[in-house]
């Protein structure tokens, strides 16, 4: 497991450090689908040039990161490119070790669900085997690392990598059981973008499984658990604030980071849905809509808790996937990290029903990205529709793989539960539905 | 008598030896005149404004004065030429090639080597106040540009239709007299002129030089406020009038100057009174610093260079005499024009403070590291702290 992680390791660094050295850097740099406003390296060297100058980074429109972030570059700047790879390190060790920690306790959970007759007789080979699992950790390093679009995102030096790096690190706090710790690490990936204040929900679901207390909103035990969660999340949160408000003396980023993520003024395309609709809407209209596409990100995530709460790892990952469709600057590195957990659910596979569409439709997406950028912005025999049609077959493919996962967890637990083969009443085949 | 003629031979050395001292003393006092003259280079901007066969005899009038001007020395490279419309090659034209100024026919004032610098619909209010002020984009040609500095003696000459405080380009916009009146501070301050002389000739011409302050400036204009300017003769082979009364008398008085002549800006003043012009030509010179009789027609007119020829060798010792003061007002001091400070030189070039480069503040520091510290002590337990002390 060491030697093949390792020779994992030795390609990755290899392929980025041959990216970083050539010309590709600066293309790839300046490709809106890699990086967007808010992480944009370019506009990091800005902010901590505007900032050598005297002036406040949040001055004009160009900065967008955090004041921790610019702590943190301040002292790396110069060793930004190390800085990523690392941050890639991360997320990749991060992801594979938190494997062997969800397995024991999920074979723990089988071994007890089969012993006390929960699950029906013949879904033997719905089980999960210890050998079959022995190479997912591997995999899901692999499908971090030598993803193209986290090389893209890395050799880019988007902060986007930063965000996935804490993610990851967030998940592993949870998933390992430190609540203070995993409460840290979420009130700082919500200090960096807001979004993953839905993966609050998810955590606690997990902490609550983790500690047995039953998810019963009249129990008292729930609520204090809840409490002291929130407690440490919302304590961390408004402590990291205050650091920030320390660093530059001013609430200056509260407008330019928050207040940019939610009112979304910069309309540069990329690959999310925000920048179409925005560009051609009146004036008036703004408000409302841009309530209406932020409350879309938040929306899913009480129904998706209700009906996965025995579930919370996979609860995580849909959430996940959730706020990289649907925030308002999104970038492949958001991809990335959702797509990284993909063979977590190998187990999933013979439920897929739309696998070949939706793979088919994201790589022909982005293959066509580029080509159409370019047919609009340089040949101009295109124009930005050509450009939105991909950016939302995009996201509908990544709508489609999430709901096609989503539907064969069910579809599994339904099995489990039910028996693989379905009998309708009157003992002919059944199929199953999702509504 | 020996004595007598010892005298006589010891006063004649004494002559002959003061002569060449008399003389070099002269070439020295000539020699500061010299320098003292004012102008080295002379420029004309000749504008005809308006267009149409009929006006005809705008375009005489500007030619007729490139002419005069050309011939007294002032070379096609200082001349900015522009003329609204083409007469010569009209096809109205009876006479093609020819643009006359008399109707016997006597002056082509069209001649052979024209060369205009703006024609036809180029000749409008801005172009003509880029030309004066210089700021002209960068691909226009040297031929289209006045490039006049400040020991240039400049004479601009304006014709076509005008009223009280206009003058109309083209049939469909207008200068004003204040719009004028601006370039020309705009050229003082830029020091584009040494001195400048400014003739107009259309109706009510007097009002457009009523409102110049700049200094060094003459004008001189064919008609006062409220009177029209005439013109001249028609011509009924041509058809149209070829010329107008001022300019035609004004061609009659420069065809007489040459060169050399003496003729100075008070006979200029003369030209064409009210017996011949029926208009009464007006002039203003309380602008202009050096008396109008000592100023020569060939300041503005020609480009006469002036050039001693001594075999001595001069000791230029005395710096540039100041200009000469006006006899008329004593009791005003008119101070030397110097220099404006344009640049203030030494608040350039003085050295900006170092800059800093930004630190996080030391309390950041140390408490986002306390924070950390304590995180990590509180998840992994105090019992750690006995192995690492």
């Amino acid at each position: 497991m060491a030697a093949p992680l390792t020779l994992l390791l030795i390609v990755a660094v290899t392929i980025r450090a041959v990216l970083f050295r050539s010309s590709l850097a600066e293309l790839i740099s300046a490709r809106v689908e890699v990086v967007s406003p808010l992480n944009a390296w370019k506009r990091v060297v800005e902010g901590l040039a505007l900032l050598d100058l005297g002036v406040s980074p949040y001055s004009g429109d160009v900065f967008h990161e955090t004041p921790l972030m610019i702590y943190l570059f301040h002292f790396t700047v110069d060793y930004a490119e190390i800085v990523f790879i690392v941050s890639a390190y991360f997320v990749d060790c991060l992801s594979c070790f938190l494997k062997p920690l969800d397995r024991a306790k999920m074979f723990r959970k089988q071994k007890y669900a089969l012993e006390s007759d929960r699950y029906s007789a013949d879904c033997l080979e719905l089980l999960r085997s210890p050998k079959e699992m022995f190479y997912i950790p591997l995999k899901v390093a692999m499908f971090y690392l030598l993803n193209p679009f986290t090389i893209l995102s890395c050799v880019a030096k988007s902060t986007c990598g930063l965000n996935n790096a804490i993610i990851a690190l967030f998940i592993f706090c949870t998933l390992k059981g430190s609540a203070l710790l995993s409460g840290i690490l979420l009130a700082l990936a919500t200090y960096q973008s807001i979004y993953p204040l839905t993966l609050f929900a998810p955590a606690l679901l997990f902490f609550l499984q983790r500690l047995y207390i039953p998810v019963n909103l009249r129990r008292s035990s729930f609520w204090f658990f809840t409490l002291q969660y929130a407690f440490m999340y919302v304590g961390s949160l408004v402590v990291i604030t205050g650091l920030s408000f320390f660093l530059l003396g001013s609430w200056d980023f509260i407008p330019s980071v928050y207040g940019f993520i939610f009112s979304v003024p910069d309309l540069t395309p990329n690959i999310g849905l925000f920048w179409y609709f925005f560009a051609e809407m009146f004036e008036h209209f703004r408000l409302f809509f841009s309530c209406v596409f932020q409350i879309n990100v938040f929306f899913y995530t009480i129904p998706l808790s209700i009906k996965l709460k025995e579930h919370p790892v996979f609860l995580i990952f849909m959430q996940i996937a959730i706020i990289s469709i649907f925030k308002s600057y999104p970038t492949v590195g958001d991809v990335a990290l959702y797509m990284a957990f993909l063979p977590a659910w190998s187990h999933l596979y013979r439920f897929l029903r739309n696998i070949f569409l939706v793979s088919c439709v994201l790589l022909a997406c982005s293959a066509l990205f580029p080509v159409l950028w370019h047919l609009w912005i340089y040949a101009g025999s295109a124009n930005s529709n050509f450009y939105y049609a991909i950016t939302l077959l995009f996201n509908f493919g990544q709508i489609l793989l999430v709901a096609d996962y989503f539907y064969a967890y069910l579809r599994r637990e339904h099995h489990l539960t039910h028996g693989l083969y379905l009998k309708k009443k009157d003992g002919t085949e059944a199929t199953l539905v999702l509504k | 008598m020996n004595y007598c003629n010892l005298i006589t031979i010891f006063a004649f050395i004494n002559l002959l030896v003061s002569i060449p001292h008399g003389y070099s003393n002269y070439v020295e006092t000539k020699a500061g005149q010299f320098f003292s003259s004012g102008h080295t280079n002379n420029w004309a901007v000749l504008v005809c404004t308006s267009r149409f066969w009929f006006n005809y005899r705008h375009v005489a009038n500007t030619l007729s004065v490139y002419r005069s001007v050309k011939r007294l020395g002032i070379p096609d490279s200082h001349i900015v030429l522009m003329l609204a419309d083409d007469m010569a090659c009209n096809y109205r034209n009876p006479k093609p090639a020819t643009v006359f100024s008399h109707k016997n026919m006597e002056l082509n004032v069209y001649g052979d080597d024209v060369e205009v610098d703006y024609r036809g619909y180029e000749v409008t209010v801005e172009n003509f106040l880029r030309v004066l002020t210089g700021r002209l984009p960068p691909s226009t040609p040297r031929s289209k540009r006045l490039l006049s500095d400040d020991r240039s003696n400049i004479l601009i000459y304006l014709t076509g239709h005008g009223g009280n405080g206009f003058l109309k380009f083209q049939d469909s916009e207008e200068i004003s007299n204040m719009e004028l009146a601006d370039a020309f501070e705009q050229m003082w301050q830029k020091r584009r002129y040494n001195e400048l002389l400014f003739i107009i000739d259309t109706c009510q011409g007097a009002s457009m030089y009523e409102r110049f302050y700049s200094p060094n400036l003459m004008a001189l204009a064919s008609s006062q406020v409220g009177e029209d300017s005439l013109s001249h003769q028609p011509d009924l082979g041509i058809g149209v009038h070829l010329m107008d009364k001022y300019t035609f008398y004004l061609l009659e008085f420069l065809e007489e100057v040459h060169p050399a002549s003496q003729a100075n800006m008070n006979d200029l003043f003369k030209v064409c009174p009210q017996s011949q012009c029926v208009s009464t030509p007006g002039h203003r010179t309380d602008l202009f610093q050096r008396d109008p009789g000592s100023v020569l027609i060939t300041d503005f007119f020609g480009s006469v260079r002036k050039v001693e020829i001594t075999k001595d060798t001069i000791n230029l010792t005395s710096p540039v005499e100041p200009p000469i003061k006006r006899s008329g007002s004593s009791d005003i001091q008119i101070e030397s024009l110097t220099y404006v400070d344009q640049l203030p030189v030494a608040e350039i070039i003085h050295q900006k403070p170092k800059q800093k480069d930004w630190h996080p503040p030391d309390g950041f520091i140390l408490g986002l590291w306390t924070l950390i510290l304590l995180v990590f002590f509180q998840t992994y337990g105090i019992k750690h702290l006995k192995h690492i002390f």
